[in-house]
């Protein structure tokens, strides 16, 4: 083990000692003077027409500071979304998702905040809810949004948010081509994020600005949010963010903050909203998605083509529910050299929670349903499923998506390395089944990070970033790469993030960017600073630039040697100080581009898996999972190892058991714990091997890439092919519940 | 109606004497009275284990107890594992594998770690995984956490 | 959680005295795994909550009293699954116990509390059904026993006067059965069951099933003509007697748990492995 080290070091978390000891602050734990509770009133029902809401004897419960509704807010109600300016800060006449807040209470505890919310008299008017895609797509459906504030467009009267068409190739003449076709209509459920922090929000007002307290993974994009809401310059709006106690796409983008923000200005005083486990679920949700896949194949089981038609069921405000439709079917085509390919997408509205992305981005839906259905090609074709996958991935350098980034690894030697540890090709004993699948994702296609360093006398290290630290452990790299850039030990960086007002602007923390794009603006910094002491050193030495090098914390002037603390001291002398570094990353758009920019990078994965099938009760036992995933370069293998098998945990359990289901009237009736299952330590499949292939080839600092959601891309479809190998049950709808199993193997041919 | 309660209780080994509500659990009053935030809250029904302390020598959901019921009691939670500052073994086990990701689930971990530790020092990964099965994980660092548990066996003090 | 007054008497005639003051607006606290969230979703809203941890006689313990082994109203899940007697003579109630949530609700679960809910789902109730437990209930004029059996009554609701409480369950140690407990779950993790079952075979031949969260309460059903005991009868000799005592099941068809089509074609299954445990269980106690 490398101990205390730089890059490559299975250093500590930084903010470890705080997790383990209870002194970690989350946004519930921080202490506010004077602050007062919120609680929000909601309706039991998903979609009504609110007719009249009576206060009065919620305001006249003593410690009841007020009870607001959409009347106290400003007019027109304000509104706004990352892509679609379309949420209100509170219902506006309508509910249109269950647990939608029509008013919200402020008291002086909890307790009180909760008995007002129970005096609110809400007069409603129960309306039909939509929330599945047939009844979204019925002709004479109800419209989730009114078509006023919808974008012109020829999709306004629908309930399509929107549409993309991607592809390339002539699929139609490709099919004349294809000896085999197989097609089919693949489910993917809605699921919930359920990190295990529940939202968390606080807002106090600060001379004419405001402060805000988020567990939220885009703080900058918050920031924006408030102040346009507010009508107040961003420099009056502060962001504390603190580390959010997981996120998983479901802390990207503002919710409730804008409300909390007008109840604090309001009240003329801090305000705290902490929203229960329930009230979590209802705040966002992952899309659910139905993928109908065509996959054409020459008899070798050459791709001919592949035809994709992606509906995502998202809420009913457009949040970024259409950017993983988009960005999510950009690559249902996977990693494969496909001469012909077409892909429609389509966005659907519904009365359901707002939706976020989910680790993955859209692509476990769409993966799901590639994969499945490669595997039935391969089958029908009778091609070994592992061969298929090997004759169609695209070389390195190869484009799979022309125009876009080509393959930027050796993805050939990940899936080798997946096959070969799950022993591919041996036999597994009756009731056993073995299966294999291929994730590929774009990294960000756009990136802005900046970041600080400032290099104090002493040789320690102050690092300024944006990032958001929610377990991925961002923290501890960019102090890796600072401790190796400027020849110090870990000990000596400190690392501040969370802090809008003091800590430069970061885009967000999605995507697996993290390593890369602020890993790259951390490691310029360092750069920054290396360049002002190489100048300073020529000028005190009357020697030239180019005479100096500095490279991973040393300076060398000929054959002499110096480590930079002391060449630090040298140059600040008897004065002190400090050595400042600023450091940029970025990932321009390209306005032509689909998705409005290339693909950074791709996170790679392959999983392989023998499970067990009981035939009597259907259920699954996950035997051996494997996990393979071409990070370029592991800056903290202890990190990678955590975050890999994280998500390869998360995806079996996604695949099993995580579904959320909605009663006829569009109200969730699986809200909590109790009812939405999850993976516990006694549900993990017998043997897990995550595995990285590194090879430094990735964009990010000494050849890093993002890897954070790698193996939850394609676990579904690797479970989904194994429980088939084991008995034949060929199911195309998750989860692959005892239930579904069971049925499936009554309806076997 | 607000029936009180007057509580005394030792908390991680230090006396605490509180005027609570009634209706609240220990959950509450560790939080808002005592003001100990390590413990933390989320599914409040006791299927998630975030909210474990330790009470009387057992592991126990505090979102499901109230705070009355703990009158007497000799509470335990995750800021008394190290009490002078210097991490107790299972604290540092949990570091050394990188047990602790985004942390929110941790000090519930720890606690029922603690516990089973106490009563089985040396327990196989299927107990680990028996006694942990009240704590969810989202980050699903269950490997790291039972790897940080194996590594810590033995070195814990009962 | 709305306001409430907590009281804990010393004595279990001290507690009827508050049931009988308070009458419906008490409610007893066992080990509040479960009232707790009643109390916090308002559920339920006493005014008094009778705390019963403080009660000498009710103090978990698990003793032999004559031929009963006799549990205390106080006796948690946790106590029961480690028990050296219950894991030797009721090893499908130390195996139900052992599956009640986790570690820390087993802490607090008692196992009077898992019965006087009156949840169709509760783990405990097919072991005691097959083991013939009796309650043992406290009024302030007698005590009385009753079979679990006339105990359990519907969802929530039990045999029980408003003044009135369990003090104890008490299982017949001359009575040998052979008893395995088996469950349906969602996950391997804490779940409740949509199947709970419990199989119990005698010397004489006889089979008793318990069945539960496939109906409003648990049932009880017997095999008296010797056919499911039988060591050499074979899968299909068993297979229509066995599906006969399923017969009464009517799980719910809005369950978001198993679809009933799927609790029904289960009940067979985990049927017979609780059979063939219990079976095996036979052979090694005779």
């Amino acid at each position: 083990m490398k101990d205390q080290g730089g890059i490559g070091a299975r250093a500590h978390r930084i903010g470890g000692v705080g997790r383990v000891t209870g002194a970690q602050q989350y946004v519930a734990d921080i202490p506010v003077a004077d602050v007062l509770h919120a609680k929000l009133v909601t309706l039991d029902c998903a979609h009504a027409r609110i007719v009249s809401i009576d206060k009065s004897a919620a305001e006249a419960l003593p410690g009841v500071h007020f009870v607001m509704t959409a009347d106290d807010l400003p007019k027109p109600m304000p509104r706004f979304g990352p892509e679609y300016q379309d949420r209100p800060v509170m219902a506006d006449g309508e509910t249109k998702y269950h647990g939608e807040a029509v008013a919200a209470v402020v008291a002086d505890t909890k307790d009180l905040a909760e008995e007002a919310v129970r005096l609110v008299k809400v007069e409603y008017e129960v309306l039909p809810a939509i929330h599945s895609l047939e009844a979204a797509l019925a002709p004479d459906a109800v419209l989730v949004q009114d078509p006023a504030i919808r974008r012109p467009g020829p999709n306004v009267d629908s309930n399509i948010l929107s549409e993309y068409h991607f592809g390339w190739g002539d699929v139609d003449a490709a099919a004349k081509e294809a000896d085999i076709v197989v097609e089919h209509t693949y489910d993917w459920p809605s699921q919930t994020q359920f990190a295990i922090e529940p939202h968390g929000f606080i807002a106090a007002p600060d001379d004419d600005g405001i402060v805000v307290w988020s567990s939220i993974q885009h703080p900058y994009q918050l920031q924006k949010t408030v102040a346009k809401v507010l009508g107040l310059p961003m420099a009056k709006v502060r962001v504390f963010a603190p580390d959010p106690g997981g996120a998983f796409g479901g802390k990207q983008h503002t919710k409730l903050e804008p409300l909390v923000a007008f109840l604090a200005l309001r009240a003329g005083r801090p305000v705290r909203l902490i929203l229960t486990l329930e009230e979590a679920f209802q705040a966002v949700r992952r899309t659910g998605a139905r993928i109908k896949v065509r996959t054409g194949i020459k008899r070798d089981g050459t791709l001919v083509f592949q035809d994709f038609e992606n509906h995502f069921l998202i809420g009913c405000y457009a949040d970024t529910g259409d950017r993983v439709s988009a960005k999510g079917s950009f690559l249902s085509a996977g990693p494969y050299r496909t001469p012909a390919v077409r892909i429609v997408s389509r966005s659907i509205l519904s009365h359901t929670t707002p939706t976020h992305p989910m680790r993955g981005f859209g692509i476990p839906q769409v993966t799901w349903a590639r994969e499945s259905n490669l595997d039935e090609a391969a089958i029908a074709a009778g091609v070994d499923r592992l061969e298929i996958r090997l004759k169609n991935l695209v070389k390195y350098g190869e484009e799979h998506v022309p125009g876009d980034t080509p393959a930027d690894g050796d993805w050939a030697q990940t899936v080798r390395k997946a096959a070969a540890e799950i022993k591919w090709g041996t036999p597994l004993p009756q009731g056993q089944g073995r299966g294999i699948a291929i994730g590929v994702k774009s990294g960000p296609t756009t990136g802005l990070s900046y970041s600080t360093v400032r290099f104090l006398a002493d040789g320690s290290a102050i690092v300024f970033s944006g990032t958001s630290d929610m377990g991925q452990g961002a923290r501890t790299i960019y102090a890796q790469i600072v401790a190796e850039e400027l020849g110090i030990s870990l000990d000596c960086v400190a690392v501040v993030m969370g802090d809008t007002a003091v800590v430069p602007y970061d885009q967000q923390t999605s995507a697996s960017r993290s390593s890369v794009l602020m890993g790259n603006a951390v490691l310029n910094a360092c750069r920054d600073i290396q360049r002002k002491l190489r100048a300073r050193i020529a000028e005190m030495e009357e020697i030239a630039d180019a005479a100096i090098t500095i490279d991973r914390g040393v300076m060398r002037i000929a054959d002499r040697e110096e480590p930079l603390p002391v060449v630090l001291a040298r140059v600040l002398g008897r004065m002190g100080g400090e050595v400042v570094g600023n450091g940029e990353a970025r990932k321009d758009a390209i306005a032509e581009h689909p998705l409005g920019g290339t693909a950074l990078f791709f996170e790679f994965n392959c999983t392989a898996v023998d499970v067990a099938v009981d035939e009597e009760t259907g259920e699954t036992t996950v035997l051996k999972q494997i996990t393979v995933g071409d990070v370029g370069f592991a800056l903290n293998p202890v990190q990678v190892t955590g975050q890999d098998e994280g998500a390869a945990i998360m995806g079996m359990g996604q695949t099993l058991m995580e579904h959320l289901i909605w009663g006829p009237d569009g109200r969730t009736r699986n809200l909590g714990a109790i009812d939405y299952r999850i993976p516990t330590s006694l549900d993990l499949p017998k043997e897990l091997h995550s595995f990285s292939i590194e090879n430094a080839d990735g964009p990010g600092p000494y050849g890093v890439k993002g890897i954070s959601e790698g193996s939850l891309l394609c676990t579904a479809p690797a479970i989904a092919a194994a429980v088939r190998d084991a008995t034949g049950a060929v199911i195309r709808d998750l989860p692959l519940s005892p239930e579904r199993v069971w049925r499936a193997l009554k309806e076997r041919t | 109606m607000t029936e009180t309660f007057h509580l005394e209780l030792t908390v991680n080994g230090r006396p605490r004497s509180v005027d609570i509500v009634a209706s609240h659990t220990l959950l509450d009053v560790l939080r808002d009275d005592v003001g100990l935030t390590g413990t933390k809250e989320c599914c409040v029904v006791g299927e998630c284990g975030a909210c474990t302390v330790i009470v009387d020598g057992k592991p126990i959901n505090s979102c499901l107890m109230l705070a009355a019921e703990a009158d007497g009691a000799e509470v335990l939670t995750v800021e008394g594992l190290a009490p002078e500052g210097r991490l107790d073994a299972l604290q540092q086990a949990f570091l050394d594998t990188g047990a602790a990701q985004c942390g929110f689930c941790i000090p519930g971990q720890l606690m029922s770690a603690r516990a089973l530790l106490q009563r089985s020092p040396h327990p196989t990964p299927e107990e680990i995984n028996e006694a942990l099965a009240g704590n969810l994980c989202r980050c699903a660092g269950y490997e790291q956490i039972r790897a940080a548990v194996l590594a810590a066996a033995g070195e814990v003090q009962s | 959680m709305q306001a409430f007054r907590y009281l804990r008497p010393a004595t279990v005639e001290e507690a009827l005295g508050l049931l009988e003051e308070h009458g419906d607006k008490a409610r007893l606290l066992a080990g509040g795994t479960d009232l707790v969230i009643e109390l916090r979703n308002r559920w339920r809203t006493p005014e008094v909550v009778v705390d019963l941890k403080r009660i000498e006689e009710l103090r978990p313990a698990i003793r032999v009293e004559g031929k009963r082994l006799v549990i205390t109203a106080g006796t948690v899940m946790g106590d029961l699954e480690r028990h050296p007697t219950v894991l030797e003579r009721f090893p499908a109630l130390a195996e139900a116990a052992a599956v009640v949530g986790s570690v820390q609700i087993r802490n607090r679960a008692t196992l009077a509390g898992n019965i006087c809910n009156g949840s169709p789902a509760a783990d405990t109730t097919p072991p005691l059904l097959v083991y013939g437990a009796e309650m043992v209930i406290a009024s302030r004029t007698e005590r009385r026993r009753m079979p679990i059996d006339e105990f359990v009554i519907g969802p929530g609701k039990v045999a029980l006067g408003p003044a009135e409480m369990v003090v104890a369950i008490e299982l017949p140690m001359d009575r040998p059965i052979a008893a395995a407990y088996t469950r349906m779950t969602r996950r391997h993790g804490t779940d409740l069951a949509s199947i709970t079952l419990c199989c119990g075979v005698d010397s004489k031949g006889t089979t008793r099933l318990a069945y539960g969260s496939v109906g409003p309460r648990a049932l009880l059903v017997m095999d008296e003509s010797g056919v499911l005991a039988d060591p050499k009868a074979n899968r299909e000799q068993k297979a229509p007697v066995l599906a006969a005592l399923f017969a009464k099941a009517s799980p719910s068809p809005t369950s978001m748990r198993a679809g009933p089509e799927y609790r029904v074609a289960m009940l067979p299954v985990l049927g017979a492995r609780a059979l063939a445990t219990a079976l095996e269980r036979l052979g090694k106690t005779a």
